[in-house]
């Protein structure tokens, strides 16, 4: 029986074996409702491999996916009946025309009315700007459309949640922007789970990311969360001048946890990690003004996500939030 | 689901679900394509012509002569082509990744195998055994100069469906074992054309096997079909029971190994 749960997803201990090789080791993963999820991680992470143990293309070895409270394996049409998924290489019957397409999958779904299923097929035609191709054959079409035909046949049951392997993946800067925008407008309506290795886009949309690595998950947390930085709060302080006693005076504090520095031209640059942020945010700036070294800049460190990403999954660090 | 409020929705569940979607495609591969006028064509003109030959180019026509040409041609070569269509059915969705697309919308996984073999057999009965079928009797009957009993025509074409039906399902449940085209067209193929020389070396396959159901041994009364349109005692009735058994068998051992795929 479905769940009344906050969580979309949730696993407990999900790992896939093929012979010898661990695809993907015990993964503990929650997805909250109406959230953009991005999911990240290098070529041969696991992602494909999770994706498809939530839609039940293949068996966990261990462990369990529920999805809106279903599990993934006993009740695994019911789960699909609900969802939404766009395969990382879209391969459609190359017969079909796009409209055939999506009347096809539209009619897995819904038996009628007639005229309704066709407005939805036509809308998700016009979503996508292939209204103009509809009746071609797939055959005849581009990687980009496929792919573009691929997010349309995914929304056409107006999922509550839409799994997209790589959406952005073979499309061009205008097609990924549209992308994009689709997926934040679908947030009121439905929750995203994505997996994607363009961290730019990730960035830009997801509220919660998780980064995949080796089949383990060594990332996950809100965006935000990450961005701060993995190794708590970090100041970044460039000076000048006398900026050896000044250097002295924030190791002395003892809410100061480490202090890097590094020269750049004329200044050095502080990174300073904090282990009390509040401490730090009201005495940080005013002991560095009172020192006897000026300071040109002064601002809390902001992560990118390639930093993040590129820690975790080069230096194999675990920030789990 | 949100904004659906406005369809019925599908009803189908358990090993049902997706079953009407499946079908409708499928048949749609057969009949809305040229696929039903290219195997009606060729099964229907080769015969058609070799059988028109040996009536009109032939003096002293043998009915018999017709008739075992008749049974030996439509058990064994619509049966290659069964084969080729076939080996592609399951091997080819799944090298392709469509099979993999379609399990990720709500269909249970024995509905993509009866969905399979519903089309198919259909399709088969239609373009390789009725169609062919009503043309040879049609020609049989202008040889004969007289209307002949369609009854032991209709019950041939029953049996050259079962045989085809044998290798359809034998071809299919390959299909559910292998990822590649060569084993599941090799194996079929050369069950095909192996079962005469394992009847001789076992005797007990003429039963088990759907050699016998068309094409005789030694003497047409060894084959059924022949034997029924001859007027003549059918030696055994046990082969018709046990290849449609071998039938239903293919099929449960494909939806079993179907099942447990992954994709």
């Amino acid at each position: 029986m479905e769940e009344k749960t906050p969580n979309v997803i949730s696993t407990r201990g999900l790992s896939k074996t093929f012979g010898n090789v661990a695809a993907l080791k015990p993964l503990n993963l929650e997805v909250h409702r109406n959230s953009i999820y991005g999911f990240l991680g290098p070529n041969g992470a696991g992602k494909t491999t999770t994706i498809k143990l939530f839609l039940g293309l293949i068996r966990p070895t261990a462990g369990s996916a529920t999805l809106f409270g279903m599990d993934s394996v006993e009740q695994s049409v019911e789960i699909r009946a609900r969802i939404g998924y766009l395969p990382q290489e879209p391969h459609f019957y190359e017969h079909m025309t796009a409209r055939q397409t999506l009347r096809f999958v539209a009619r897995f779904f819904f038996k009628g009315p007639r005229e309704t299923i066709e407005d939805r097929v036509s809308e998700m035609l016009e979503l996508v700007d292939l209204a103009e191709k509809a009746d071609r054959p797939i055959k005849t079409f581009s990687g980009g459309e496929r792919q573009r035909l691929g997010i349309a046949q995914a929304q056409v049951n107006y999922p509550d949640l839409l799994i997209l392997d790589e959406p952005a993946a073979s499309l061009d800067p205008i097609g990924r922007r549209d992308v994009l925008e689709v997926m934040s407008r679908l947030r009121k309506y439905t929750t995203v789970f994505y997996s994607t290795h363009i961290l730019d886009d990730v960035q830009k949309v997801s509220d919660t990311v998780a980064i995949l690595n080796k089949g383990v998950l060594v990332a996950e947390g809100p965006i935000e969360e990450l961005l701060a930085g993995s190794e708590g709060t970090t100041y970044l302080v460039h000076l000048k001048g006398d900026t050896e006693s000044a250097v002295k005076l924030v190791q002395s504090q003892p809410w100061v946890s480490g202090v890097k520095t590094g020269s750049h031209g004329s200044e050095i640059t502080l990174q300073v990690g904090v282990t009390d942020p509040q401490a730090a945010e009201a005495q940080l700036l005013k002991l560095l003004v009172n020192s006897p070294a000026v300071v040109t800049e002064f601002r809390l460190k902001q992560y990118e996500l390639e930093d993040i990403f590129m820690q975790v999954v080069e230096g194999g660090q675990d920030v789990r939030k | 689901m949100s904004g659906n409020s406005e369809f019925m929705m599908v009803s189908e569940s358990g090993w049902r679900r997706g079953l009407n979607n499946l079908l409708d495609n499928e048949f749609a591969s057969w009949w809305k394509t040229r696929m039903w006028w290219v195997q009606c064509l060729i099964w229907t003109s080769i015969p058609a012509f070799i059988l028109g030959n040996i009536i009109f180019s032939s003096k002293n026509f043998e009915f018999s002569e017709g008739i075992m040409f008749y049974s030996i041609f439509a058990g064994v070569f619509p049966a290659i082509g069964v084969i080729i269509i076939m080996q592609d059915a399951l091997v080819g969705e799944k090298t392709t990744g469509t099979i993999a697309w379609v399990l990720s919308k709500p269909v249970a996984r024995p509905a993509i195998i009866l969905s399979k073999v519903v089309s198919n057999s259909v399709g088969v009965l239609t373009t390789m055994v009725v169609v062919p079928g009503i043309f040879t009797y049609l020609l049989l009957s202008v040889a004969s100069k007289a209307l002949l009993n369609p009854v032991p025509f209709i019950e041939a074409w029953g049996i050259f469906f079962l045989c085809h039906l044998f290798y359809l399902t034998f071809t299919l449940m390959l299909g559910a074992f292998f990822t590649r085209r060569g084993p599941v067209i090799g194996l079929a193929l050369g069950l095909l054309f192996l079962q005469q020389y394992l009847i001789g070396l076992l005797p007990v396959f003429r039963y088990l096997l759907p050699w016998t159901l068309a094409i005789p041994l030694n003497n047409e009364s060894e084959a059924i079909v022949p034997a029924l349109l001859m007027g003549q005692p059918v030696h055994s009735y046990l082969p018709l029971v046990f290849v449609a058994a071998e039938c239903v068998f293919f099929v449960l051992v494909c939806l079993w190994r179907f099942n447990r795929d992954e994709f």
